[in-house]
């Protein structure tokens, strides 16, 4: 293709693998691409099926079928129904015909003579079949001899009847010669009810007792006819072949048949495509491989030769390929034979990526293609020469998800920042959930209409085709805007069914519809369509609007007097919004939520979890109105003796990423101020001590509290707070400001001097180690306050903007952190920049539309990241540069041989802002989360994954939410009113009272208004009760026990023994409480340690403690396995 | 159960039984082990002192003046130190003070530091004391496993408590751990208070502030002196330390001086890839070394494919 250069096709391609990969490789100077076609050299060698052991004994039943076939004695023509009835008498045999069966007084004759050619053919010959196919099959065509037709036999399934008699006599020999080695039944070629075929499995023969595994193949038996039985020309697509449906009825044009058509000329081509197939083996050496590459990305892809998979698997893959190597797109261009596998699946992928063949008919070849005559909304791929469409099984839906699906894999491969191996061929991204935002199933009801006798495809697939039509009008009108980027109908699948029964048929069946939402578009609660103007032209136009949507059409003036037929929906989030027009559309015109065709909408479950509401965003949006006010209030103060440079937000609430919407206005507890840092203007009037430091930045919030308070008389109070610091050389302070409004922030002062000053602790190579180890620390804390934090706000603030669907996800997942109790192990950037890292790394789709989505997809990504070996980078900014990604990537590694036991450093990830790798996974100098605790945390993904993908689309979302307690070793569970009473915070609270003891509730009075307390302010929360408790115990109990919480609803702690502390001997220091081992016991033991008694952990002693310390606020201990 | 050691090396064990809560409604039993003070540089007291590893986490002065009460009667339990309210103290006093203070003093007040009297170092804990921001608890925890040293009345009481914990072991009748009534409670009283003690008032924090102030401005005071006299003063080995008046101005012309070489080493690495490409040769060079480069990188990257391998199931598309 455009892509193939001079250079490229010089390359010698006689070499056998992997050497020629490794040509391939060096010829592309990217490194992301070289390991791309090294790593698809591993998969093939990984994938491919051992012949001899798959198909064990598969030559011996070929030959044998043959024979059986060419001993079946040949008869004259008789009567259709009579010769169904004998075999049916006979043999019981059912004839397989295809519906309409032949009428009961039909004059058409049927006869048996011997095949023409036997043949095999598919991938089990071209040896390009893979491991992971379920049923591995051999295709055997049997060639019906041209004798046994007539001209006319293209008319009105006559064809189809003829060969449905031919299947059923072979059929009938076969049972008899392979009774008891064989298991015999019918099914549909690729879905098509056109196309019975004989499906034979062999039964393990028990006798020779050598070979343990059963043998899982099938062998298809396909009749067909060869290419010259029928004129080519009268099966364009554009003929209406079946005419007798319509012949009573004159007036009425027939309709196209070209379903039907391209089946007819599909029988002509097993043997011709043989051919093209081998020849492009022999043209092309990687020909093979690149058709098993292809392979491997259909399958992931959920796609296959079957109607109910696309109706687009290896086979048309192959096709696609062997012609693009033969002829070219019709555009002149043609494929090199000396490419590599890669190579060609790269350019494959190009081609289906820019040629939407769903819409406009392709041809490829050089002879001259007549699609004129061609119905439009069918996708055409159009084989010239053999004047066959070979995309005729896929519908309208298909070919365009394969053609979005070839458009995102293309983004990939031009993404050379990211590993493109996974997405393209090792993640399965057929899973529902993940893929589209809405799934719906309908029940299409028994009556699917009157065309339904002409679908060959199932009354499934002509109901989801009509829906198809409907929805693609209402959800993807290019003039409304679209609503839906894909639309996807998943029809149900015919199985096989055994030779003496009738076919099967899904008279009570369903269909599910899946949308991908257009971020765009897909909150829009009014429609605008056509204008209502005077011209006759514009009449017509709203004309079509009033008949398609019906009474919702409404006239509506919009500004500059324009007058529109609009709709107006009344749902507000974009998924409600589509499941009322798809309800109201579909039940317009199909009568969908009427008897027998229910409709049931799934994907949205997960929303009412956190709960996820539209009106979020202005909840989110109207706090960060209120920092505004803030910041221009303290900018406005005048007589602060520095100039403010910038006043930044640091908390989740202000980047729209909290669990929580922020709550304006005062609740029952005190107020929670949002945290933000201001920093000032260089100045040299900073002491130059880092104790001196603290302590100025102290006065400095006195001053500012003052001053604003001053400043807004009685709109304003200001607290200032103190740290719960561990030393003097930690920010003391902080200043909380709160206004009349209810909204509140928490003031930190950054100070550059304290940041050089620690510096230079670091790097006095004269002082004490331990103190250098204390200035390390420190900065890594003033870091993270005062630079990453801030950033890291912008950041996520000016993303969310850009991907509507980043916040909902993030807070989803920061639930699901949440619930599994994960979350006091990590920092919500972190989670954040999970989430973020499939928005700006979505491959192999794009950024997702919804929480549902985008959470799904997180948890695939946390399973499948290997922390251990793998950064995670995140380009924040879109600039970042190759050399500043080896960088990063030579720091990891650096990191790795640095500490390979993970004990400092676990998880890395760096942005574009922070190279680091470190500044969102350690807090206060360590590691967060700890290796064990990140390894719980891939585990608990790749768990909740497997849930997801196990339950499909009707899954009950709260399954992925539960914690396991009884992982624990202890848990704690906290007391819900003492809490609460904690979180009622009253500046008058005495100290000597609550010394007393007195219970609150006693001093309170019985009624509200009387309650002294009611109407005074209240001291804002330092942090919640639940935070500081966690937070003596960690300080408390950091060696021998771990803690895990979650959010600050979660009132269990549940608690794990650190197992790295055992039985030990005794020392002055003990790392914690323990007791001494029994005298006896130690003695059996080891008796010469007599010296040195042994000591054991004290847990209930220490439990005990913990009981001691929360008093009231524990409500029980619960203890594993008690 | 089989009977617990009386003691563990040269250590006593005295179990203690936790009376059980309704939130934990299981006895437990605490060990504490105890032996006589020995410290590194003895002192006149030791005799009467008893060290204390593991003791419990919330234990406080009241706690152990009852426990021992209820060994050897009332009246034998003097004062207790905990071992993290020690590490606390160490935090210098020399560290308040300005940085370039405190090297003048590392280097040459050594000597002079001795001689400072017992009055100075009182008058500088008063000092500390003043500009200490107030406390935000009203009781502090230990760590876990932590050390504290209990000063009896006299010698006679420490023979008598270790014979009294001898004494325990025999008759099992362990003392059980107090909840002394004067202790401040823990749990969401305590919590409550730490909330409200957090937010101390305005006037209490200014008046801390003021005195750091005052403080650090006397320090800083002191400092420049001993930097004045130590400017024509020769040390021991016969050097004169070279100081400036102004001590401010030192860091300053220090981050100066290093702007410059950087700005310096920025014009010399401009000028070198001016001069880039200019010659044949250097093309040529340029080239090969490209060569090699890439060459390299191929078969890193053959490496990590290889890696990759050894982790079984790599390559496998998931199903």
């Amino acid at each position: 293709m455009e892509r193939t250069s001079a250079k490229r096709r010089k390359l010698d391609h006689s070499m056998e693998e992997p050497q020629g990969a490794l040509v391939a490789a060096a010829s592309t100077g990217l490194s992301k691409s070289r390991t791309f076609i090294l790593e698809a050299e591993e998969l093939l060698g990984e994938v491919k099926l051992d012949y001899a052991a798959a198909f064990e004994g598969a030559e011996g039943i070929l030959h044998r079928i043959k024979g059986s076939i060419e001993a079946i004695k040949s008869h004259e023509a008789i009567k259709i129904n009579d010769a169904a009835s004998d075999l049916e008498k006979t043999h019981k045999i059912r004839v397989p015909f295809p519906e309409p069966h032949p009428s009961k007084d039909s004059n058409y004759k049927v006869s048996f003579s011997q095949p023409s050619q036997f043949n095999v053919v598919g991938s089990y010959v071209g040896k390009t079949m893979i491991k992971a196919q379920k049923h591995p099959r051999i295709d055997m065509v049997v060639v019906m001899p041209l004798d046994m037709f007539q001209e006319k036999d293209y008319l009105d399934m006559r064809y189809f009847y003829k060969r449905a008699y031919y299947l059923a006599v072979i059929a009938s020999r076969l049972k008899k010669d392979f009774d008891g080695t064989a298991q015999l039944c019918f099914e549909y070629l690729g879905g098509n009810t056109l196309l019975p075929i004989i499906s034979l499995r062999p039964i393990a023969h028990k006798g020779k007792g050598d070979s343990t595994s059963t043998p899982d193949y099938h062998v298809r038996i396909i009749p067909c006819v060869s290419e010259s039985v029928f004129p080519r020309a009268k099966l364009h697509l554009g003929a209406a072949l079946i005419r007798k449906a319509h012949s009573e009825d004159a007036n009425t044009v027939a309709t196209p048949t070209s379903f039907y058509n391209s089946t007819l000329a599909a029988e002509g081509c097993f043997l011709p495509y043989l051919t093209l197939l081998r020849m492009a083996e022999k043209k092309c050496p990687a020909f093979r491989n690149a058709c098993i590459l292809g392979r491997v990305w259909l399958q992931q892809r959920g796609f296959g030769s079957d109607v109910s998979e696309g109706g687009f698997g290896h086979f048309e893959w192959a096709l696609l390929l062997a012609l693009l190597l033969q002829g070219g797109d019709g555009k002149g261009t043609t494929l090199s034979g000396s490419l590599s596998s890669t190579q060609l699946f790269k350019a494959t992928i190009q081609f289906l990526s820019v040629t939407n063949f769903a819409e406009k008919p392709t041809a490829l070849g050089s002879a001259k293609a007549d699609l004129d005559s061609a119905p439009d909304a069918i996708p055409i791929l159009f084989d010239s020469k053999q004047r066959l469409n070979i995309a005729f099984k896929m519908s309208p839906w298909s070919a365009a998800l394969l053609h979005q699906q070839a458009k995102w894999t293309r983004n990939l491969l031009n993404d050379n920042s990211t590993d493109q191996f996974n997405p393209s061929f090792i993640l399965k991204s057929d899973v529902p959930l993940e893929n589209f935002d809405l799934v719906a199933r309908i029940d299409c009801g028994d009556a699917s209409g009157e065309s339904a006798d002409l679908e060959f495809r199932g009354k499934a697939w002509a109901f989801g085709h009509k829906a198809y039509r409907i929805l693609k009008r209402a959800l993807a009108d290019k003039e409304l805007g679209e609503r839906a980027r894909v639309i996807h109908i998943q029809s149900p699948r015919y199985s096989f069914w055994p030779l003496t029964k009738t076919s099967p048929s899904f008279d009570k069946t369903s269909v599910e519809v899946r949308v991908l939402f257009d971020s765009v578009n897909m909150a829009r609660a009014v429609d605008r369509g056509p204008s209502a103007g005077p011209t006759a032209e514009e009449k017509a136009e709203c004309e079509k609007f009033r008949r398609f949507w019906g009474e919702r059409a409404e006239l509506r003036r919009f500004e500059r007097d324009t007058i529109r037929e609009t709709l107006v929906w009344t749902s507000s989030s974009p998924f409600d919004l589509c499941e009322e027009i798809m309800r109201y559309i579909l039940g317009l015109h199909l009568g969908v939520g009427q008897t027998g065709k229910d409709i049931t909408f799934y994907g949205d479950a997960f929303s009412s979890l956190v709960p996820l509401k539209s009106s979020d965003l202005g909840a989110f949006n109207a706090m960060r109105k209120e920092f505004g006010v803030f910041e221009r209030d303290v900018r406005d103060l005048e007589d602060l003796p520095l100039h403010v440079r910038e006043i930044a937000p640091i908390c989740s609430e202000l980047r729209h990423a909290s669990v929580k919407i922020p709550l304006s206005g005062f609740g029952k507890s005190g107020p929670q101020p949002l945290d933000a840092v201001i920093s000032f203007e260089a100045s040299g009037k900073w002491p130059e001590n880092l104790i001196a430091i603290q302590r100025t930045k102290v006065a400095f919030l006195l001053m500012i509290g003052s001053l604003l308070e001053k400043s807004k008389p009685g709109h304003v109070r200001t607290h200032l707070g103190l740290e719960d610091a561990q030393s003097k050389t930690e920010n003391l302070a902080f200043l909380d400001v709160i206004y009349e409004s209810g909204a509140s922030f928490r003031l930190r002062i950054k100070s550059d001097l304290e940041e050089t000053l620690l510096e230079r602790q670091i790097k006095d190579k004269t002082s004490e180690q331990h103190l250098r180890q204390r200035a390390t620390t420190l900065l890594s804390t003033f870091r993270r306050q005062y630079t990453t934090l801030p950033s890291h706000t912008q950041t996520i603030s000016t993303l969310v903007t850009r991907f509507p669907a980043l916040s909902p996800t993030i807070r989803l997942l920061k639930h699901w952190f949440n619930s599994h109790k994960l979350s006091s192990h990590f920092t919500e950037d972190f989670i954040e920049l999970v989430a973020l890292q499939v928005f700006l790394t979505p491959y192999p789709w794009e950024s997702p539309s919804s929480a549902t989505t985008g959470f799904l997809r997180s948890l695939v990504f946390l399973s499948h990241w290997d922390w251990r070996s793998e950064p995670l980078i995140l380009d924040t900014s879109d600039e970042m540069t190759p050399a500043e990604r080896t960088a990063i990537e030579t720091r990891f590694q650096a990191w790795r041989k640095l500490d390979p036991a993970m004990a400092h450093t676990v998880l890395f990830v760096a942005t574009s802002s922070d190279g680091t790798g470190l500044a969102h996974t350690s807090v206060d100098g360590e590691a967060k989360p700890s290796k064990v605790v990140a390894a719980r945390m891939t585990a608990l993904a790749k768990v909740a994954l497997n849930v997801a993908r196990q339950d499909g689309v009707s899954i009950d979302p709260r399954r992925l939410f539960v914690p396991s307690l009884k992982d624990y070793d202890a848990v704690i569970h906290l007391n819900h009113k003492a809490i609460k009473s904690i979180l009622r915070t009253y500046a008058t609270e005495d100290l000597a009272s609550l010394e007393g003891g007195e219970d609150d509730s006693a001093r309170r009075s019985k009624f509200k208004n009387l309650d002294a307390r009611t109407g005074q302010d209240s001291l804002p929360l330092a942090k919640h009760p639940a935070d500081v408790f966690l937070r003596r115990l960690n300080y408390t109990y950091s060696g021998p026990l771990v803690f895990f919480r979650g959010g600050s609803n979660d009132l269990a702690i549940g608690a794990i023994w650190n197992p790295q502390l055992q039985k030990r001997t005794f020392k002055i220091n003990l790392p914690t409480s323990y007791k001494p081992v029994s005298r006896d016991e130690d003695e059996d033991m080891d008796a010469e340690d007599d010296g040195c008694s042994m000591v054991e952990i004290n847990r209930e002693a220490i439990l005990a403690e913990i009981a001691r310390i929360g008093g009231d606020l524990v409500e029980r201990i619960d203890i594993k396995g008690t | 159960m089989s009977p617990i050691p009386a003691t563990i090396g040269d250590f006593s064990i005295l179990p203690v039984t936790i009376p059980p809560l309704p939130s934990f409604p299981k006895s437990a039993v605490h060990y504490i082990y105890v032996r006589r003070n020995v410290p590194k540089v003895p002192t006149a007291d030791d005799s009467r002192r008893l060290f204390l590893t593991n003791i419990p986490v919330d234990s406080t002065e009241l706690h152990l003046r009852s426990l021992f009460a209820s060994l050897v009667g009332a009246g034998r339990f003097e004062s207790v130190t905990f071992s993290d309210e020690r590490s606390q103290d160490s935090e210098s006093a020399a560290d308040a003070a300005p940085l370039h203070a405190v090297r003048l003093l590392a280097a040459h007040g050594n000597k002079k530091r001795k001689r400072d009297d017992a009055e100075a170092a009182a008058e500088r804990a008063r000092e500390e004391e003043a500009a200490a921001l107030p406390k935000t608890w009203t009781r502090t925890l230990h760590l876990t496993g932590s050390t504290a040293v209990v000063q009896l009345a006299d010698k006679k009481s420490l023979e008598q408590v270790l014979k009294a914990i001898a004494k325990v072991h025999k008759n099992k009748k362990y003392p059980s751990w107090p909840s002394p009534e004067n202790v401040p409670k823990l749990g969401s009283t305590w919590l409550k208070a730490h909330n409200v003690l957090s937010y101390p008032s305005k006037d209490t924090i200014q008046t801390a502030i003021d005195n750091f102030s005052t403080m650090f401005a006397k320090r800083e005071q002191e400092a420049a002196e001993i930097a004045k006299r130590l400017r024509n003063e020769p040390d021991e080995d016969g050097f004169v330390t070279v100081t400036k008046g102004a001590s401010r101005t030192t860091p300053a012309s220090r981050i100066e001086a290093e702007e410059a070489r950087k700005k310096m080493l920025e014009r010399q690495e401009k000028k070198k890839l001016e001069l880039a490409n200019f010659y044949a040769f250097q093309i040529r060079e340029r080239k090969k070394e490209e060569q090699a480069e890439l060459l390299k990188k191929i078969e890193e990257d053959r490496q990590k494919v290889f890696e990759m391998r050894a982790k079984r199931g790599r390559f496998v598309p998931e199903s």
